[in-house]
């Protein structure tokens, strides 16, 4: 056992179904998440093909570290430590709060949009 | 047919009354895969749950396609790999007909890479209905050698195996090629790094001592979707590289410009003396013919006799490419654009007189007569699935996409086709394909005809896979095939 800080992260789905999990600072939302064998989209594991995409939905107000932000690329910046530059989302994606659950450390109490349908939003028909 | 009364559960015997010059496995010749083969019955299918909710992972799926069976268009078998995440996509055998003549060694594993993990799997046939998985190559160890996103897998002839990449460890430029020897351990890199900036396909032409490869774009561009902006800024492919094939070096690269966009599949013709070949260039939806020119080789030889730079820039090389078959985008009241066709696969019938390829957003899968390789002559198409298809379901099961990935029968009598392209791609043309899962489709061809018949009868449904919907992309069968036999 670690004794790394954790925080509690909440995972919602589309479908409504939602899980809290306390997920360490040295441990990725990913990892976190199948550490308690909850299972999450995945691909590459090294922030370059967007399969593991959630999107930062709130940041607790009551955490110091992150008081008055909501979501977008400022609050997934203090929300999360990436270990890895996440190759796989663009500027407009970070700017979005989008987030790249197999690089990210969570650095706040939170709540993440997550399933297979977030990282689907990234990417729109360019002809439709 | 010689072994028509053994049963699929036999161990298939290779050497029965085949004319082989040698013990190796495959044919000698593409005319002997025509005339000693027997019918396609079983069916290697890459089979996907990357990017989806479903909880499983990836795996091959066995297809029984032969019709006196009871579990005809039935997936008989599911080999599972042991992780999630994938993305299986091509993949390819340890031993073609290029090792015809090295005794001892069988067309008996298959090469099972995923294209999103690097995560690279082997898989046992010799128990053709029941495959076993016996060894994996994990992610870091391919990471080693600073290379990702596996994609194309042939045998080298003489018992080792090639893998296109297309990315650097991070999922960046440049990709390369990763060697795999007679164990299926990692070798090394196969060629110099730094010969290609992108990578996708590849085919070799040893009597030619000629390798051709083609572009993608890197992995952290294509893994997340399609982005036009991308295309914009130059990340996509829009070039040919020519090889030598002994040395592993780059002798000429050919750009096909603004009509070669994303050159995907690459094939040369199959007779081994031949230096003719296409590729389909996928977003501008076009096919390119390329060929060398003896004329231009003559004179390239000269200059280098008279020490000038051997290696040759566009155009003044040996290889040329040209655009002989063009698919013009079509309007759609649905859509904002003109629809292009996005021609995402092609293959070369065994006897190397048809070009048959698939239009994933149209919705086409069309066939070119090729004897004259400079000409293509329409033979005939079937408008099925995708954006315009006609029929757009089968057996009252709708089609969610185009036909993408095809197969061919070695007597070029039966072609098969799956709907999927890339998961991610898929959810952004297709998104019902990721909740009715794939489809395998097959056309009965009329070779002295020019013809294409779709087969009602045939139908493999992905959507009824007991983990949930899946989707289906490359197909394999055991004894080679049109897209993974070589000649030496
Ligand atoms: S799993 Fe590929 S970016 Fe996270």
């Amino acid at each position: 056992m670690t004794g790394a800080p954790s925080h509690d992260v909440r995972l919602e789905w589309p479908d409504g179904r939602t899980r809290s999990m306390d997920i360490r600072e040295d441990e990725t939302v990913l990892e976190g998440a199948d550490r308690v064998d909850v299972a999450l989209p995945f691909g590459c594991r090294t922030g370059a093909c967007g399969t593991c995409t959630g999107r930062l939905l709130e940041v607790d107000e009551s955490d110091p570290a992150d008081a008055g932000r909501d979501s977008g690329a400022g609050a997934v910046e203090a929300a999360f430590a990436y270990r890895r530059r996440p190759r796989a989302l663009k500027d407009r994606h970070r700017d979005d709060g989008y987030v790249l659950l197999c690089i990210a450390s969570p650095r706040v109490d939170c709540r993440i949009a997550v399933g297979s349908s977030v990282h689907a939003e990234l990417v729109e028909n360019p002809w439709k | 047919m010689s072994d028509a009364s053994i049963p699929d559960d036999v161990e298939p015997d290779h050497e029965h009354e085949h004319s082989h010059h040698a013990e190796g496995p495959g044919y000698a010749t593409p005319q002997a895969a025509i005339e000693e083969s027997d019918r396609e019955k079983l069916a290697y299918v890459m089979s996907l749950y990357v990017g989806t909710d479903v909880d499983a992972p990836d795996f091959v799926a066995v297809v029984d396609i032969d019709p006196d069976s009871d579990t005809y268009c039935k997936i008989v078998d599911r080999i599972e790999l042991p992780n999630r995440g994938d993305e299986l996509h091509h993949f390819g055998w340890n031993a073609c007909s290029s090792s015809c003549h090295v005794e001892g060694l069988e067309r008996r594993h298959l090469i099972v890479p995923g294209q999103r993990s690097s995560r690279i799997h082997v898989v046992d046939t010799k128990e053709r209905r029941n495959p076993e998985l016996v060894s994996v190559i994990e992610p870091e160890d391919v990471y080693e050698y600073d290379l990702s996103a596996p994609h194309t897998v042939h045998c080298i002839p003489d018992g080792q195996i090639l893998i296109s990449m297309l990315g650097d460890a991070d999922g960046e430029l440049p990709g390369g090629f990763l060697e795999l020897n007679e164990d299926f351990e990692i070798e090394g890199r196969w060629e110099p790094p730094g010969e290609i900036e992108m990578n996708y396909d590849y085919w070799y032409q040893p009597r030619q001592n000629v390798m051709v490869s083609s572009e993608w774009a890197a992995p952290k561009t294509y893994y997340p979707g399609f982005d036009l902006d991308d295309v914009e800024e130059g990340r996509y492919g829009r070039k040919l590289h020519f090889w030598d094939w002994e040395a592993g070096t780059v002798e000429q690269t050919i750009d096909l410009g603004e009509e070669g966009l994303i050159p995907l599949e690459v094939r040369f013709l199959h007779t081994p003396e031949s230096t003719h070949g296409f590729v389909g260039a996928a977003l501008s939806s076009n096919i390119f013919h390329f060929w060398r020119d003896e004329e231009s080789a003559a004179r390239s030889a000269a200059d280098e006799a008279s020490g000038d730079e051997p290696r040759a820039a566009d155009g003044e090389g040996k290889y040329r490419a040209e655009k002989v078959i063009d698919f013009e985008a079509r309007e759609h009241p649905d859509w904002d654009m003109p629809v292009p066709g996005l021609t995402t696969d092609i293959l070369i019938s065994m006897d190397d007189r048809y070009l048959f390829g698939s239009n994933w957003l149209h919705g086409d899968i069309w066939m070119y007569d090729v004897s004259d390789p400079s000409n293509p002559r329409r033979a005939d198409s079937l408008s099925v699935g995708g954006t315009f298809g006609e029929v757009q379901e089968v057996q009252g099961r709708k089609l969610s996409a185009g036909p993408q990935m095809i197969q061919l029968s070695l007597d070029g009598e039966r072609l098969y086709w799956t709907t999927s392209l890339f998961s991610s791609w898929d959810e952004q043309f297709y998104p019902e394909e990721g909740e009715r899962g794939s489809v395998m489709l097959k056309a009965d061809v009329d070779p002295r005809k020019g013809t294409l018949e779709l087969d009602e009868d045939f139908l493999v449904d992905w959507g009824e896979c007991p983990a949930g919907p899946a989707r289906a992309h490359e197909i394999r069968w055991p004894d080679g095939d049109c897209t993974s036999d070589v000649w030496q």
